[in-house]
């Protein structure tokens, strides 16, 4: 989900947030997209940033990047300037979001003390021009701009007028021009319990309001959705997964007639069989991901708290109450000391973990450790790898997708989801998917294998379309090449003429047949004059002319064969003779 | 859910007027390649100028219209239906809405015999493309197979529009207002018929006539052409006055709009020559398809560039061919919509090139210049099971580009995954189409899952049994015959045997033979351990797959075997005996606890005397000593009391007194009769 951080730079921003004489405005937003950068860098820092400073300019200060370490250099140069205008950045956003295309669930993230602009710049103002204008080329980019979600993390206390003018003016920005976002604002103090003043000590907003705000924003909008992976009975063989990015609903029309209905993916996938990926193509797919193995994990804790806990907990959660696995995992682990307990027992004993990490042990970071945890993800994507195979995968009822080693340019290598629309036809050289099975389903005898062939097209089976002169003359042109080479070439000669005469009699077009009867008969006449010619060929072509001619001959099921002759015709007619030029006139229409 | 151009039907005028020729005359002549030298009059039929002849309007109106439903089952196969009606005395109908008779083939047969209509006829009133006009209404309110669909599936509203395209030939405006006013009309009629009380038929929602009024080349005709025009709610007409000749042209055009197509050319396209097979050219192929397989494609920087072909007024995508560089079709390209294509011109040499190269199994990708000045391949062709596809593909950045390796993530590092092992039940796993479900199949999930061993360790770290696999020869076999869903005596024999002699090589304190090559060689110190592990480890297997009362009899002895090892997992006892709970059934034996004092007493005893029995008896089986030794074992424990109080050779009847609580479940003499049969069995 490309994002762009948007940093509000008017000078309002210096202002000193109520009652918290150590922040301003500003040093609250840095470390409130500071905090959306350790949330997302814990999450995998799978998001791609930008950021942008606005006033009545918008600046770009760091195109979209994985390197959060750029966004948290450039946030500290970034200097206050004149008034905010909101309208500009969005509008720059649009254009710095124009790389993205529409497949991909771009984000916005304000920052903001929700300044409400002056002017002809303002929102009012704005508004005020926007009404009934809608359609207008001039707003166009609005267009584009509701295909975003915008995320407001709206800085400002409750008693301040300016700020909940501001922020009702941002809700009916989003309002009035049909735009998906929200407002992430400080719950206002009770202030009715005990007759607040604001100045006494703590206001409502401070870092951990802020932070609470970002943790609001990352649970509504940065979430990866976790699903189970399942592909067979043995629980190592299921575990839960996450995709990145969270599929979107598919808006499914409804069968006949009235309301679309959106459809989710379920909470479980289950494995179904696998294909060659050369079978599967490149279908038409509804959505890609990432399919990242889900480890139990400790929350980013605000103050970078020490992770050994996370880190020791699953060796032994071998909760023995809840656990059906317990002996199997005890196996497990048994057997791994078995293999890796080794002269330094002492030393592992201590530490109870495998002796390969012991020796990096209090180094390595909890990310490492993850590395070094087996996962069913790593698992399949290997063999899926190592067959050139993908997985496919029930995401609900008729609703499949399939699963696979994805390499990119550079060579790393991803498991990856590709979402189909839903249905069972949609590969139409796979067949219904739901009629898929294994070998052993066949019946004895039978046979299968991709792709499922569909019905002939006219572009696969010799058509006969005469629209355009050339077409008739070359189809014309070809019986004559034939039929001075006869009688070599004389089955593929009445194999064309009964081509040409039975599209001319489906198409009414028996002018042809009488124009070709004379067209055989000059041929023969000049092949005759050049003495160069065999006696069958002329028979031959005389005997088609005449056929051709005939009025009986114009039923469906008619066929103009060979003149027979006693003792030539006996060997060309043999099965064999018969049969190896016809298969050659197939092949040969459609290149000659 | 249907659409207007689910159901067109094309009404042919078979009247005399047009067996007349369209005057546009096609030369044969320049096929003999040089001119005939003038030729004696020996042939006696002299008129040369008969090798040019011209097609009828009938031929016409035939080949236009059936290249019309050429191109829309090419493209929406069993989607969209086209019937013919041909009228003369009256209609013809030529083909249904039944899916066996929408193509080609059937169509061509049936024109066959239709026929070009007969000039000798007399001029009548009869004869009259009314009569078709009216089939065509009644064809509308007949339902195709999906609406019959819908109609059982319980939809009450099924909406039904469709598009008549009438190729006639009128006299004037008068006599096609007329035309027009009687369809009307007939359609009201129809609608009344398919009302509450007659029910005949579907209530036709809306139709689209289309006239084509053609004439020969060279004729004015006195009908004027009209735009789309509202005649009625119900009724929609355009009128188009063609030279016969042109009648294609206009149909090509007019489908365009009536699926929503757009055309695309491929440029470029190097040929070798028809001539000269040393030299190529370059040529273009244009195709049609969806208009959506370019409108998917998207992203602001760029356009795709259009131009129109000479003779035509539609804009056509030209788009370059990419000479591929071994890119087999299994290259998965990521792909955001597929279309099925059509060339324009199925039979010109550089159409059939193409669809060739494709149908042979190679795809070709399709280039885009960007505003930048780069190229990017914004669509694939490619051939799968004799159809030919465009893939529109997805050009714009994606938030998965430069993906982090999944070396890099959770699990990335762990090196002795099974993934040979794992590959190969992929192989074996393979899908393929099916004519029918398979009968035994739950859900498509449950029918893989039953394939997928039981038990499968993901790593080679955690298992003992698979790191033998290699170097214990009879390991494989006994291993694929623990897992045998249908084990029969012979196998089970020998799988006893199999635990035995593992017993005694325990016994012997052999090491068990690990691979030298990775450094998971264990010390000998281990080497209780490592039989410790083998049997547990070869216990759980055997838990995970037991199906049958065999597998529960190697299960028991493999218990005793570890009892008997001295096996005691004391801290373990409690997740066994959760574990127990989970697996055993009430109907399973009662287990040794070899925890307690007595029973691990009694199993070293029973090892001893096995030990002792098989010195001395050299003659007697591995089976019998086995068997001796469980029913030892198992005279120790009491039975099943189902099983007690059945007699013998009869089934014991699970919960005979389900629901009659007060009633004595137990004869305590029969008990003892029959416990000695019973734990031979077991």
């Amino acid at each position: 989900m490309p994002t762009i951080i948007a940093l509000d730079a008017s000078l309002s921003m210096l202002r000193p947030v109520p009652g918290r004489n150590e922040h301003t405005y500003q040093s609250l937003a840095l470390k409130g997209i500071q905090h959306l950068l350790d949330n997302l860098t814990a999450a995998g820092k799978l998001e791609h940033l930008a950021l942008v400073a606005y006033s009545t300019v918008c600046e770009l200060k760091v195109d979209f990047t994985r390197d959060y370490e750029q966004i948290r250099q450039a946030i500290k140069k970034i200097e206050p300037m004149d008034k905010a205008c909101l309208l500009t950045m969005l509008k720059t956003s649009v254009s710095l979001m124009a790389t993205w295309g529409t497949q991909n669930l771009l984000q916005l993230v304000v920052f903001t003390d929700c300044g409400a602009g002056f002017g002809s710049t303002s929102i009012a103002a704005f508004l005020e021009n926007y009404a009934g204008k809608q359609t207008e080329a001039e707003y166009a980019w609005l267009k584009a701009l509701a295909h975003y979600h915008l995320n407001f993390i709206c800085l400002g206390v409750h008693a301040d007028l300016h700020f909940t003018r501001g922020a009702a003016l941002h809700q009916q920005l989003l309002d009035s021009a049909a735009l998906k976002g929200q407002l992430f604002m400080p719950k206002p103090l009770k202030t009715t319990e005990n007759g607040t003043d604001v100045s006494h000590n703590k206001s409502e907003l401070g870092r951990t309001a802020l932070f609470e705000l970002i943790e609001r924003l990352c649970e509504s909008s940065y979430k990866s959705t976790e699903v189970t992976l399942k592909c067979g009975h043995y629980f190592r063989l299921e575990s839960p997964v996450l995709l990145w990015p969270p599929p979107k609903p598919y808006e499914q029309p409804a069968t006949y007639g009235g309301e679309p209905t959106l459809r989710h993916i379920e909470q479980r996938i289950d494995v179904c069989g696998f294909l060659a990926l050369s079978d599967i193509g490149s279908p038409a797919t509804f959505s890609r991901h990432w399919v990242l193995a889900k480890l139990e994990r400790e929350k980013p804790s605000r103050r970078s708290g020490s992770l050994t806990a996370a880190a020791k907990s699953p060796k032994l959660s071998l909760d023995t109450g809840n656990n059906p696995h317990f002996e199997l995992e005890k196996l497990e682990q048994d057997i791994r000391d078995f293999f890796t307990k080794e002269p330094s027992k002492e030393a592992a004993e201590e530490s109870g973990d495998d002796a390969d990490v012991v020796v990096v042990k209090h180094t390595a970071t909890p990310a490492q450790q993850e590395q070094q945890k087996d996962t069913l993800c790593v698992l399949l994507h290997g063999a899926l790898k190592l067959e050139n195979m993908a997985a496919l995968v029930l995401l609900g009822e008729k609703w499949f997708g399939f699963m696979y080693a994805y390499s990119d340019i550079k060579k790393k290598s991803n498991f990856v989801l590709n979402i189909l629309p839903p249905g069972s036809h949609v590969i139409p050289w796979l067949g219904d998917l739901e009629l898929l099975g294994f070998p052993d389903d066949l019946a004895p005898g039978e046979t299968a294998s991709f792709p499922v062939r569909a019905e002939r097209r006219s572009y696969s089976q010799s058509s006969v379309v005469w629209i355009r002169q050339a077409s008739l003359q070359s189809d014309v042109q070809k019986v004559l090449r034939h039929a001075k080479k006869m009688p070599d070439k004389t089955q593929h000669f009445y194999k064309e003429l009964n081509r040409i005469r039975r599209a001319a009699l489906a198409l009414g077009f028996v002018e042809l047949l009488e124009a070709l009867a004379l067209l055989l008969e000059k041929e023969c006449a000049q092949l005759t004059m050049n003495g160069s010619v065999s006696s069958e060929c002329t028979l031959q072509l005389q005997h088609a002319a005449t056929e051709l001619r005939k009025t009986s001959n114009r039923d469906i099921k008619s066929t103009i064969v060979p003149l027979q002759k006693a003792a030539a015709t006996s060997v060309e007619n043999s099965p064999v003779a018969a049969a190896a030029p016809a298969a050659g006139a197939a092949a040969g229409y459609l290149y000659n | 859910m249907f659409e207007r151009n689910q159901k067109t039907i094309f009404v042919l005028d078979h009247t005399r007027y047009f067996s007349i020729s369209s005057e546009q005359y096609i030369s044969m002549d320049y096929l003999k390649g040089k001119p005939l030298p003038e030729s004696p009059a020996s042939s006696g039929s002299t008129p040369v100028a008969q090798t040019q002849l011209s097609k009828s309007l009938w031929t016409c109106a035939v080949e236009s219209s059936i290249e019309y439903c050429r191109i829309v089952w090419d493209l929406f196969p069993g989607k969209k239906h086209v019937r013919f009606i041909v009228s003369d005395t009256a209609a013809h109908i030529v083909n249904t809405w039944s899916p066996s008779t929408q193509n080609m083939s059937h169509v061509s047969n049936a024109m066959m015999m239709v026929s070009v209509p007969s000039r000798s006829i007399p001029q009548s009133s009869d004869y009259s493309v009314i009569h078709g006009l009216r089939a065509a209404i009644e064809a509308l309110a007949e339902p195709t197979d999906d609406q019959v669909q819908a109609a059982q599936a319980g939809c009450t509203k099924i909406s039904n529009k469709g598009r008549v395209i009438c190729i006639t030939s009128a006299r004037d405006n008068t006599s096609m207002k007329s035309l027009e006013d009687i369809f009307n009309t007939v359609l009201l009629q129809q609608n009344a018929l398919a009302a509450p009380p007659g029910k005949k038929g579907l209530l036709i929602d809306h139709c689209h006539l289309v006239i084509l009024n053609i004439v020969p080349l060279g004729i004015e005709s006195l009908v004027t052409n009209r735009n789309l025009l509202e005649i009625s709610p119900l009724l929609d007409v355009e009128i188009h006055t063609v030279n016969a000749p042109d009648i294609s042209d206009k149909l090509l055009h007019l489908i365009m709009g009536h699926y929503d197509l757009a055309s695309t050319t491929v440029t470029n396209i190097p040929m070798k020559e028809e001539q000269n097979a040393n030299s190529s050219a370059n040529y273009d192929v244009e195709i049609l398809h969806e208009r959506a397989a370019h409108t998917k494609v998207c992203g602001p920087d760029f356009t795709l560039p259009t131009s129109i072909k000479g003779g035509t007024s539609y804009e056509t995508v030209t788009l370059k061919w990419c000479t591929p560089r071994g890119c087999g079709s299994a290259d998965l390209q990521p792909c955001v919509g597929q279309y099925n294509v059509t060339p324009v011109d199925v039979t010109s040499r550089p159409s059939s090139c193409l669809i060739n190269f494709l149908l042979n199994g190679r795809s070709v990708l399709l280039e885009v210049p960007r505003k930048t000045g780069t190229k990017t391949t914004s669509h694939m062709l490619s051939a799968r099971g004799g159809e030919i596809f465009v893939h529109s593909l997805s050009i714009a950045r994606s938030a998965m580009d430069e993906a982090p390796s999944i070396n890099d993530g959770p699990g990335g590092r762990v090196s002795d995954y099974r993934i040979p092992e794992l590959g190969q039940l992929l192989k074996m796993s393979r899908m393929v189409p099916l004519k029918a479900k398979p009968k035994s199949r739950i859900s498509p999930g449950e029918h893989l899952w039953r394939r997928m061993p039981r038990y499968f360790p993901r790593t080679t770290n955690v298992t003992i049994l698979f790191n033998l696999e290699r170097q214990l020869t009879w390991l494989p076999h006994f291993l694929h015959l623990l897992v045998k869903e249908d084990m029969d005596k012979q196998e089970e024999v020998r799988c006893q045997q199999h635990i035995h002699e593992l017993y005694k090589s325990a016994s012997r304190g052999e090491m068990l033979p690990f691979s030298n090559t990775n450094n998971m060689r264990p010390k000998a110190s281990k080497s209780k351990d490592q039989y410790r592990l083998f049997y547990r480890e070869l216990e759980q297997l055997i838990q995970l797959n037991v199906q049958t009362p065999r597998h529960k009899n190697l299960l028991e002895s493999l218990q005793s075997l570890r009892a008997a090892y001295g096996d005691v997992a004391g801290k373990s006892e409690a997740g066994v005996a959760h574990l127990r709970s989970y697996t055993e059934s009430p109907l399973s034996p009662e287990r040794l606890e070899p925890s307690s004092v007595g029973s691990t007493n009694s199993s070293s005893s029973l090892l001893k005397a096995s030990k002792r029995r098989m010195s001395s008896s050299g003659q007697r089986s591995l089976l019998d000593m086995i068997s001796n030794a469980e029913r030892n074992q198992s005279s120790k424990r009491l039975d099943f009391s189902g099983r007690l109080c059945t007699p013998v050779g009869q089934t014991a009847k699970l919960y005979p007194d389900f629901g009659n609580k007060d009633k004595d479940a137990i004869t305590p003499s029969l008990l003892q009769a029959n416990l000695k049969d019973e734990s031979i069995r077991s």
